[in-house]
């Protein structure tokens, strides 16, 4: 095991390399779609941790993402200048007075009915701190319930992907507050000292950089400690795991909630590269748009995983240049996807270590029988 | 308050043409078809086809839609579907690329949009169907007034579920059928040829949904996105229902449309499908089997 962990950790190092050192050769106009990219990049990790590793299929992730978007959003845009000038000391999200009553008290205290929750708001901090403790608490709760009562496989895809949807319909309906249907634009830079989140700026891109590296190399020590050990156990069967007297189901809630820790923290960084939240996080395709990119790259390898969310990415920015081509590689995207799940069912990240397997096997033994260890283990993990 | 039912009842009808697929595939199976939403879409453009090409009303687009989307669905079945038996998410995350191969294959008109060629009909635009003279307006019965269309779309419905419980119950395919929901390996070990089923099973499914397709093309709007909602309500049907339980998912579509149009009545349409998307999670947590259903999944 310990020589496969090398190379894995060769791989992380070249790929965090790589994308340090990107603005070297890049203008500032891909850097900040490059860190677009990175963010989903770093939903591909969150979707391997509770897939690949955990066996949960959340079609909800978007739920995470969005409400970490939205609380910082919430923030930047009393941060706004379109806030600050709309003639009262303390400032007043600009759709707030376009839609507020006559005669309606121009404060964020009581401009409309909920209008009251925005005022802690005011702090950038607030929403920063929200921006994980939000989806970490929604998490903590759905996962309590879910898998406290041992509710597994599709039903918990279907739990999530009825959540998100829900909470995306309750966002829209709550129009004078998020302002539905638009969502929340025009909004100000994030201020760190010297540092504003400028998005086409090289600082904000080494930001998400870094933050992608942390988060990268975090899940990748995570899912070998004894708790990932037994995660993957309990993926591969949930009933051995439960007799092997392990609580499983404090284990499930602790990825699924790191994971949703993940998606909240990524849905900061977006608002802060694309400066706008919307519903459309929330989106039941953009929920399983995530999946896609993971399992194109490698739903059991976190690497795999986010290097194909960042390639699908980049390759759609290249060919989206060319109008026709737009809605062709839509179906094409659809073609890879059936075509990977028929016939690399572990992405480019499982063939890559099947190579890498077959390559390394005949030069000792030992190796090989490593080879078959990581062989049975992975045909256990498709059966699951 | 009767109309608000009237309009619940139909709202049912649909979920129920677009459950009854899906419960049958993913019952017998174990297939969940992300493209079944895909089948009603095909279904609305055959019945905005056959006007345009054939000249032909919406009943008379039922059938046509039956057998495109049935044989649409046999291909799936023949070319992908059988190859994930036994893998579930797989299935799921396979025909959600199908869904979107035949989303843009309408958007592109086949691709023949390249060669400057346009069908109309086609392409990414949005498309209507007018409902014949018949079947428009309003009639009254026992003192309450009903739209015509809603209540051809119930008795259509009433018919196919008719039809497909007969199938069922009553046929020696309906027998292999539910044997396989019960179990598919004691009911290949007897005999049952399972891959011949599970095609004409899934071609059924299939074509339902193109049914539904035809009539929802009478009352909204059809473009290449419309599918996709319809398979999330279809499948929280089949969920709530019990998986495998035919009855089950009769009685929740009920249970679920007129929650939805009991709801829109008194706040709105968004709204109520978030108290759908609310109850069916309680429904989950609290009854995991479904509320009618001889076994869980």
């Amino acid at each position: 095991m310990a020589s496969r962990q090398r190379y894995d950790f060769l791989l992380y190092g070249l790929f965090v390399a790589a994308i340090l050192l990107a603005p070297l050769m890049l203008d500032e106009f891909w850097l900040n779609r490059i860190a677009k990219y990175l963010v989903f990049g770093m939903l591909g990790v969150a979707v391997a941790l509770s897939w690949g590793y955990a066996g949960i299929l959340n079609l909800g992730q978007g739920l995470f993402f969005g409400a970490g978007a939205y609380m910082l959003a919430m923030s930047l845009k009393l941060a706004s200048p379109t806030s600050l000038q709309q003639g009262s000391d303390t400032p007043v999200p600009d759709f707030m007075l376009w839609n507020a009553e006559p005669g309606a008290l121009t404060q964020l205290c009581c401009i409309n009915k909920g209008s009251f929750i925005w005022l802690p708001f005011q702090s950038q901090w607030f929403g920063v701190a929200m921006g994980i403790v939000l989806p970490v608490v929604i998490a903590t709760i759905t996962g309590l319930i879910v898998f406290r009562n041992r509710i597994s496989g599709v039903f918990v895809s279907i739990i999530t992907l009825a959540l998100v949807l829900l909470v995306r319909l309750l966002v829209i309906d709550a129009q004078p507050l998020t302002n539905g249907f638009n969502g929340l634009t025009d909004l100000a830079w994030l201020t760190i000292g010297a540092f504003q989140s400028d998005p086409y700026s090289r600082a904000t891109y080494y930001l998400v950089a870094i933050a992608l590296s942390l988060v990268l190399v975090g899940a990748r020590l995570l899912v070998s400690t004894r708790a990932g050990l037994i995660l993957q156990a309990t993926r591969d069967d949930e009933t051995r795991a439960r007799y092997l007297g392990l609580d499983v189901p404090s284990y499930q809630i602790f990825f699924f909630v790191v994971s949703a820790a993940i998606c909240g923290f990524a849905g900061m960084l977006y608002v802060m590269v694309s400066e706008f939240a919307s519903p459309t996080f929330m989106d039941l395709s953009f929920s399983i748009t995530m999946v896609v990119w993971a399992a194109v790259g490698g739903r059991s390898s976190i690497l795999g995983a986010c290097v194909g969310a960042i390639l699908i990415n980049m390759i759609e920015a290249k060919v989206s240049e060319t109008k026709a081509l737009v809605e062709v590689w839509k179906a094409v995207v659809g073609l890879i996807f059936v075509l990977v799940v028929l016939y690399l069912p572990r992405g480019l990240g499982g063939f890559a270590h099947d190579l890498l397997d077959r390559w390394r096997a005949p030069a000792t033994e030992a190796a090989s029988d490593e080879g078959l260890v990581a062989e049975s283990r992975d045909a256990l993990a498709e059966r699951g | 308050m009767i109309d608000t039912m009237f309009i619940g009842l139909s709202l049912s009808s649909i979920l129920l043409l677009v459950a009854l697929g899906l419960a049958i595939t993913y019952g017998a199976m174990g297939v969940i078809n992300m493209a079944h939403g895909e089948m009603v879409m095909l279904g609305a453009y055959t019945a905005v086809l056959s006007r345009i090409w054939l000249d032909a009303n919406i009943v008379m687009a039922i059938p046509i839609a039956f057998v495109v989307t049935a044989i649409v669905g046999l291909v799936i079945e023949r070319v992908i579907v059988r190859r994930l038996y036994g893998r579930l998410l797989d299935t799921l995350l396979a025909t959600w690329g199908v869904a979107i191969l035949i989303q843009q294959a309408i958007r592109l008109e086949f691709g023949l949009s390249f060669f400057g060629i346009h069908v109309e009909g086609l392409g990414p635009g949005l498309q209507n169907v007018p409902v014949p003279a018949v079947l428009q307006g309003t009639f009254h019965l026992a003192g309450v007034e009903i739209n015509t269309y809603r209540a051809f779309i119930i008795v259509v419905t009433a018919a196919l579920a008719a039809v497909t419980w007969f199938l069922l119950q009553r046929t020696s395919i309906g027998m292999q059928v539910r044997a396989i929901i019960r179990n598919p390996k004691m009911a290949a070990a007897c005999g049952v040829d399972v891959a011949r089923v599970n095609a004409l099973t899934f071609a059924f499914g299939s074509g339902l949904a193109g049914i539904a397709g035809v009539m929802m093309s009478g009352f909204k709007t059809v473009f290449p996105d419309m599918g996709t909602p319809m398979v999330v309500d279809g499948f929280l049907v089949v969920v709530v229902g019990g998986v495998g339980s035919l009855l089950g998912s009769v009685l929740s579509a009920g249970l679920l449309g007129e929650i939805n149009s009991v709801v829109a009545a008194l706040k709105n349409d968004t709204i109520a499908r978030a108290v759908i998307f609310g109850v069916v999670i309680l429904i989950i947590v609290v009854k995991p089997k479904g509320l009618f259903s001889f076994r869980g999944r």
